[in-house]
């Protein structure tokens, strides 16, 4: 053997040992989706339209605070949209201070001025921002939230080409139905002013607005298991965001029945201690998801912590201190797809994939023997090996077999022998025309290369449109299908080249090969 | 072995216009279903509620629309799968066809998922609904966790309920996904206090849902963009690949090849009324990929013997071409079609949809590079010509 075979077999022996150490132990390092071991798979959106109408809320109230802190006089500041503000009034003395301020404090918005009125609108960018951030914010919720839950190897992952869903495959599901509430809990926990309430109906409520309620008031709902139930009319905006929530806890009221304890952050204290010190003796209410929680008059300054009241179980106590430990979602979620797959249907799945891959590799096996003969070992050798790698860097990059995949799999064998054929066919025309063994194989493998190079390639390439374009199980057809063809590229060309080196190479006269 | 002893001398190029009326009738044909029919297009596009359910008694189509049709929804698409006593059933029906009034409002998903509660309540009999009312869970219903949680409940020490939960369930990774009676559960090593328990709490249901799906109606409505804008990048794809590596000319017709080869597999779902999912837009973004391989295979000779066949006509040339690549592009195709026959015969209901796309796409694929490829060369042969004397 010269010096360059033997590293081209070191090289071979090398794949085959890496593919073989990745792959083992086969249970531990091949990963079933969803749609073959069962379970329970979800795609939510994010409704990031919502995130972004609480933060200009924020933006608002900031706002307003600093025009009076400058005192500027303005009619009124609200809210247009879920990324524009309008500041109406007589502005125009004091147009060099608000466009001071606006330079100041809010880099993050463009502004027009117009004489009696002010528009904000939110940069585009800081907007994308936002919403990329929301999205991240419920990622992670949602993940504290399983993992604490205990689900076993779930899958929380953007997902869309906006980005703004997530994909939850929770494999094996105990209760979808309690899982699924957990999730869905925005645990979206507001301090807002109460204006009035509560009342018995909405209408009763709307009566003193005239049936037209101002665009910064809102009526929420009671929470009808803690309060009476009926309406309040609160303030659209919040006092302290969810997400300036430190910790929450089980905690007792000064009678002793359950309740919630939190804390804030140093940023939600300040907002909080300012708010509660200018309020003192109206009332306060907390939301959770929007339903009112509980309604409790301002008694004195309150900064770092304190306490929900309300008519609560120890488990509800329980159940709500989890979702607020795991954060709150920075905006609602809507569900958009759910399957759930039962035990035995994943179980048929697999059986039926495993037979028609069997199915496929012996029918191709077959052929290239029958049709190419001892270059039909040859090139069941390199299928063969290109299934090992094929699963190798599966593994390795961890990931998750479902029925497409298989799918993915089968078709791999069929393609892979292909670049074979490619060769063997070119071969066969070189010997026809007269060449040597030696020369024709050559020659074969060379001419045959760009060929399949190329044709790979646009199957590589449709491949990358159809990972970009598919969810979940749809990926994992198209990654399979792409290292299927990589793999093939190196077992086809290199190690079936190798092989017929291995045979034909050493002998001194080769006046015919089997092809 | 060869199945041409030498190369083949066919006339391909001149049998062109038969080729093109074919393929043109094929299509007109499929484009007269589309605008007639439709496409049958699965929740992943329609949106809706899809059920897949197992049932012990022999069951007919008839017998189980007369099921559903006590809950109003006799008019679900009800699919039996090939001989077994299993059926997919569709349906896109909201709350207000239930009679169960709509004045929550919610989220569609929530209206399907109540939607898959009544046909659950649709499918039981008069027997099963009496045990459900009396608080005995359907161990052939029931998730693994929830009937170990039912087992620790009543007394039975968590190892043994975990242990009887998941013998439970290896019974319900049989073919049919039921458990047919109580012994079954004993013969499976589930202790006596627990089969005591269960004889008297729990019973076994006469049908289990094997997967239930629900998808919101704006999924489809973007995935339905997404689907065609892939299969417009992936075209557009091919053709800059090959414009690139050959000629603009040769990348018009691979892509005219190509387009072909997906209004074919199309017309086909719809003559057999595939239904339209994201696996059959995966099969046809796999043809576009696929089917190209042949045509590549047969410029690049074409380009060798365009240098080496000076003095021939063009229509030479690419008969020349075609016959001495035509066992390749039968072979390359055969072994794919062999490997994606298993999977249509052998895979199961659930990827036949992806299997028999796949099956019109390469049989399509291989057709249309053989007679059509080249031929739309020799169509612009003017150009064509012109092109490479320059």
């Amino acid at each position: 053997m010269d010096k360059s075979m033997t590293w081209k077999v070191g090289l071979i022996v090398a794949v085959i040992a890496l593919s073989i150490w990745l792959l083992w132990p086969l249970d531990k390092k091949i990963n079933l989706g969803l749609d073959l071991k069962g379970g329970m798979h979800l795609i939510m959106e994010v409704v990031t339209d919502e995130a972004l109408t609480i933060q200009t809320d924020m933006s608002v109230t900031q706002l307003k605070g600093l025009l009076k802190d400058g005192s500027i006089k303005y009619e009124k500041i609200v809210r247009k949209g879920f990324n524009k503000i309008e500041i109406t009034g007589s502005l125009l003395d004091d147009e060099r201070k608000i466009k001071d301020i606006l330079d100041d404090d809010f880099r993050d918005w463009t502004y027009t001025v117009g004489g009696n009125l002010i528009s904000l609108a939110l940069r585009p960018n800081i907007e994308q921002q936002l919403r990329d951030q929301s999205v991240d914010q419920a990622l992670e919720t949602i993940r504290n939230r399983v993992d604490e839950f205990g689900v076993a190897e779930p899958t929380i992952q953007k997902e869309g080409m906006a980005g703004d869903k997530l994909l939850i495959d929770l494999p094996g599901i105990d209760n979808p139905e309690r899982v699924k509430s957990l999730i869905k809990s925005t645990a979206m926990l507001e301090f807002r002013q109460v204006i009035s309430g509560p009342f018995l109906t909405e209408e009763a409520a709307l009566k003193d607005y005239n049936g037209q309620l101002p665009d910064d008031l809102e009526i929420v709902k009671t929470n009808p298991r803690r309060l009476d139930k009926g309406f309040y009319v609160l303030k659209a905006a919040t006092v302290v965001p969810g997400k300036d929530l430190k910790s929450a806890r089980r905690a007792q009221d000064e009678y002793g029945a359950p309740a919630v304890g939190f804390s804030f952050n140093s940023q939600g204290a300040a907002q909080f201690e300012k708010f509660t010190a200018a309020n003192i003796g109206k009332q306060l209410s907390i939301v959770l998801d929007d339903r009112i929680e509980s309604v409790a008059t301002i008694q004195d300054v309150i900064a770092g912590d304190g306490i929900i009241h309300g008519r609560f179980t120890i488990d509800e106590v329980d159940d709500i201190v989890l979702v607020l430990r795991s954060g709150a979602l920075p905006a609602p979620l809507k569900y958009i797809e759910e399957r759930t797959i039962g035990p035995s249907l994943g179980a048929d799945s697999i059986r039926k994939g495993l037979m028609a891959c069997l199915g496929g590799l012996v029918l191709v096996v077959a052929f290239m023997l029958v049709y190419y003969r001892a270059a039909g070992i040859n090139s069941v050798l390199a299928l063969l090996l290109n299934m090992l790698i094929l699963m190798g860097i599966m593994a390795y990059f961890k990931a998750t077999l479902s029925m497409p995949g298989i799918a993915g799999i089968i078709l791999s064998i069929g393609m892979a022998v292909d670049a074979n054929v490619l060769v063997f066919e070119r071969i066969r025309e070189e010997l026809n025309l007269g060449k040597s063994p030696k020369s024709a194989i050559d020659a074969g493998f060379k001419k045959a290369f760009w060929t399949i190079f190329d044709a790979n390639l646009t199957t590589v390439i449709s491949a990358v449109f159809l990972f970009q374009f598919g969810t979940g199980p749809i990926k994992g057809f198209a990654v399979t299908l792409i290292i299927g063809i990589a793999a093939s590229m190196f077992t086809a060309i290199f190690v079936s080249r190798v092989i017929f080196d291995l045979t034909y190479g050493r002998r001194k006269k080769l006046s015919k090969i089997s092809i | 072995m060869k199945i041409f002893k030498e190369e083949p001398k066919i006339k391909f190029i001149n049998k062109r216009f038969y080729a093109f009326a074919l393929s043109g009738l094929i299509i007109l044909a499929g484009v007269a279903m589309f605008f007639t029919r439709g496409f049958n297009m699965g929740i992943d596009f329609s949106g809706g509620t899809m059920i897949e359910v197992s049932l012990r008694e022999n069951t007919s189509v008839q017998q189980l629309r007369n099921m559903l049709a006590k809950i109003n929804l006799g008019d679900a698409q009800i699919t039996q799968i090939g001989g077994e006593n299993k059926f997919f059933i569709k349906t896109l029906a909201s709350l207000k066809k239930l009679n169960l009034g709509n004045s929550m409002k919610m989220e569609d998903i929530e209206e399907y998922e109540i939607v898959a509660r009544e046909i659950r309540n649709g499918i039981m009999d008069a027997a099963e609904r009496e045990q459900a009312a009396a608080g005995k869970i359907d161990l052939n219903n029931t998730a693994e966790g929830e009937i170990a949680r039912f087992l620790r409940d009543k007394g039975i020490a968590d190892e043994d309920a975990k242990e009887s939960a998941r013998l439970a369930i290896g019974l319900r990774k049989s073919k049919t996904g039921i458990i047919g009676d109580f012994s079954a559960l004993e013969k499976a090593g589930v202790k006596h206090r627990v089969m005591d328990l269960l004889r008297s709490s729990a019973y076994l249901g006469k049908f289990t849902f094997l997967s239930v799906e629900f998808v919101g109606p704006q999924v489809g409505k973007e995935l339905r963009r997404k689907a065609a804008l892939a299969c417009i990048w992936a075209l557009i794809g091919m053709l800059v690949y090959i414009a690139f590596r050959f000629k603009f000319l040769y990348g018009l017709s691979g892509i005219l090849t190509l387009a072909h080869d997906v209004l074919i597999a199309l017309s086909f779902i719809l003559f057999f009324n595939i239904e339209m999912s994201l696996q059959v837009i995966a099969a046809i973004l796999t043809i576009v990929g696929y089917s190209i391989n042949d045509t590549i295979v047969i410029f690049d000779r074409l380009r060798d013997n365009l240098k080496i066949m000076k003095k021939d006509d063009l229509e030479a040339i690419l008969d020349k071409s075609l016959n001495q690549t035509l066992s390749r592009s039968i072979f390359t195709s055969l072994t794919v079609f062999l490997t994606v026959m298993s999977l249509f015969l052998f895979g199961g209901e659930v990827i036949r949809p992806f299997a028999f796309t796949m099956l019109v796409g390469v049989l399509a694929g291989s057709y249309s590079t053989i007679y059509q490829s080249c031929a739309w060369l020799k169509v612009w042969e003017k150009y064509f010509l012109k092109r490479k004397k320059s």
